[in-house]
């Protein structure tokens, strides 16, 4: 009440209030329609016929027809989606379960060591982490291949095998991210509250159904967040698949992004990789609005994330 | 408090778990680091303590002039870069923080969700770029990542945290817009400014992807791409010299043998060791979850 009181007294729509903080939040608005929103009708271009000497002709949907009869297109595509349901099965929960675990740690200085070990590689760039992989898994002298050959086996060329690229990757990604993802369900075990621990101990649970019933049910409602925002980005895999990639494993690592990349900003073929991206932005909302729906569904109190 | 046997014997296993879950995540790093310090033509076999320690690789590295100029623009970027963008979502987030403001609620809409929900895609926003003559420029690194709804979203929050009173009671005593955002609001909100130019700085001082798709002129490379580089042209040299080694029948000689992993594991080391002065910082705001989910992966 107070603040809609003060909000009018200082002079309404358009008082001097207003101005000063409007110019406050200009840089950033400009700064978002000229890199955000300004590109956002150029998705028209995949409706026209549009390469390096720009816009031709319009060529309704064409581009479409064309690109689904492209069998690397199909192959990113259903790479794409590979990708997911590996990020989904093993990347997403590694840090709910790790988080769980680590909860069970009473020993403060060993939490801490663990937690600064596992954070750390979150902060590396893609590019160090490619690299610093390739030298670990290298065929002729990785710390990896040393072990197998110590072991009596014969060196495994990690990154020339298109059937295990894939696991491959979502080693790597869950060695990057699991530590740092798993602050978030952290914090969140912290705020549920001990007496419901000790109600549940004085009832006869034991630490497992203590997890199922209290620490499960508690982590929820981050779960779904994380659930939903994640969709957000799923299919951006651009950066950790240019640097994991070699021509040996093109089959298992090309994906949408990459694709677009190649046709598009490689061999200036705007129309069909814009109408790719637009293709894959269009699944990506749909994702998107689905699981905040499903999400909605799944809390007692229907209230969606975005 | 009374455990039984089965959780007695979690615990131990967990704190067990722990260890070795530390150190399978902490061996690609000290493997990198003993391989850009050994020089030892003998391999050192499982033990990450290199054979021959010597700070050759690093030499020759900060010796070879091409990567200066990698380095000082990555320096630049993110020098430039966090500053501008900690001052203008510092900025923006003041007015999105006051509840009277009212175009509140569509700047949320506009800056954050819309942002999420919708975007142009690779082509269109490299033909903006394009346009813009913003190609083959340091620029391109960090203007499109200035302005970051998110970090807005979580400088917003903190703001709100701040008791409305010190605001009314400026006013009361005439203060400006301008005056109680710079003299009582930033003060108090040291904390968030610090996290986010953290987590800005490290993002951008790790910045690949705009670097790689719009800048084609090495000299406006990044320390990563440039990495990246490296790396890949040694992959393809080190493989033909291996296929020569094989052809000639030759096997390494005694000695030191300086190999290209070496080279790009000091390489590695160099573009991480930022990082690793910072990280203590990092930890402290990530720790304490004012941070959780800010940068992205």
């Amino acid at each position: 009440m107070e603040r809609k009181l003060i909000g009018k007294k200082k002079g309404g729509r358009l008082g001097t209030t207003n101005i000063v903080l409007t110019l406050m939040v200009l840089p950033a608005v400009i700064l978002l329609t000229i890199f955000h929103y300004l590109p956002l009708p150029g998705v028209a271009i995949a409706f026209a016929k549009y390469n390096i000497g720009g816009f031709q002709e319009w060529v309704g949907f064409e581009n479409f027809q064309y690109i689904f009869k492209l069998n690397n297109f199909w192959r990113a595509f259903l790479n794409n989606w590979m990708y997911v349901a590996l990020n989904y099965v093993f990347i997403f929960p590694s840090s709910i379960i790790l988080a769980i675990l680590f909860n069970e740690v009473r020993i403060r200085p060993y939490k801490k060591f663990v937690q600064t070990i596992s954070t750390l590689p979150h902060f590396l760039s893609w590019a160090v982490v490619g690299g610093i992989w390739m030298l670990l898994l290298s065929p002729s002298n990785g710390y990896i291949n040393q072990i197998i050959e110590a072991l009596g086996g014969e060196p495994i060329y990690f990154f020339a095998n298109n059937t295990t690229f894939p696991l491959l990757y979502t080693v790597i990604a869950i060695w990057k991210s699991v530590g740092y993802n798993s602050i978030i369900y952290l914090a969140a075990l912290s705020g549920i509250g001990l007496e419901l621990y000790e109600a549940a101990a004085i009832d006869g649970a034991g630490r497992w159904k203590q997890t199922l019933h209290i620490t499960l049910p508690g982590l929820k409602p981050t779960i779904l967040v994380m659930f939903v925002l994640s969709f957000a980005s799923i299919l951006n895999l651009f950066e950790p698949l240019y640097v994991l990639s070699n021509a040996m494993v093109r089959e298992s690592s090309m994906v949408l992004d990459t694709y677009i990349f190649q046709s598009g900003i490689m061999q200036g073929r705007y129309d069909i990789s814009t109408a790719m991206g637009l293709f894959k932005s269009t699944i990506s909302l749909v994702l998107v609005l689905a699981s905040n729906f499903l999400s909605k569904r799944l809390t007692e109190d229907g209230q969606s994330i975005l | 408090m009374n455990r039984t046997f089965g959780e007695k014997v979690f615990n131990v296993f967990n704190l067990l778990f722990f260890l070795v879950f530390s150190i399978i995540l902490l061996i690609p790093i000290l493997y990198i680091l003993q391989q850009s310090v050994d020089v030892g033509a003998v391999k050192s076999g499982l033990s990450l303590w290199p054979s021959d320690p010597s700070t050759a690789y690093y030499k020759m590295v900060l010796g070879d002039q091409g990567i200066y100029g990698p380095l000082l623009n990555s320096i630049y970027i993110t020098v430039v870069g966090t500053t501008l963008s900690v001052l203008i979502n510092a900025a923006a987030a003041y007015p999105m923080s006051r509840r009277d403001y009212k175009p509140n609620k569509f700047l949320v809409y506009y800056i954050v969700i819309i942002p999420m929900l919708f975007s142009g895609g690779q082509i269109p926003t490299f033909l903006v770029l394009k346009e813009l003559g913003l190609l083959n420029t340091l620029a391109v690194c960090f203007l499109p990542v200035l302005a970051s709804g998110w970090n807005i979203v979580l400088i917003r929050n903190y703001y709100r945290s701040i008791p409305e009173s010190l605001i009314e009671a400026a006013k009361i005593d005439g203060a400006g817009e301008f005056y109680i955002f710079g003299r009582i609001i930033l003060p108090l909100s040291k904390p968030v400014i610090a996290a986010i130019s953290l987590f800005t700085g490290v993002g951008l001082w790790n910045t690949f992807t705009p670097a790689l798709m719009y800048n084609s002129d090495p000299t406006k490379y990044t320390f990563a791409v440039k990495l990246r580089e490296m790396i890949v042209v040694q992959e393809d040299m080190s493989r033909q010299f291996e296929a020569m080694m094989q052809q000639m029948a030759l096997s390494s000689a005694s000695g030191q043998a300086m190999t290209n992993e070496g080279l790009s594991a000091a390489m590695m080391i160099i573009s991480i060791i930022p990082i690793i002065i910072v990280y203590p910082f990092l930890q402290k705001h990530f720790a304490s979850g004012l941070m959780v989910g800010s940068v992205k992966g």
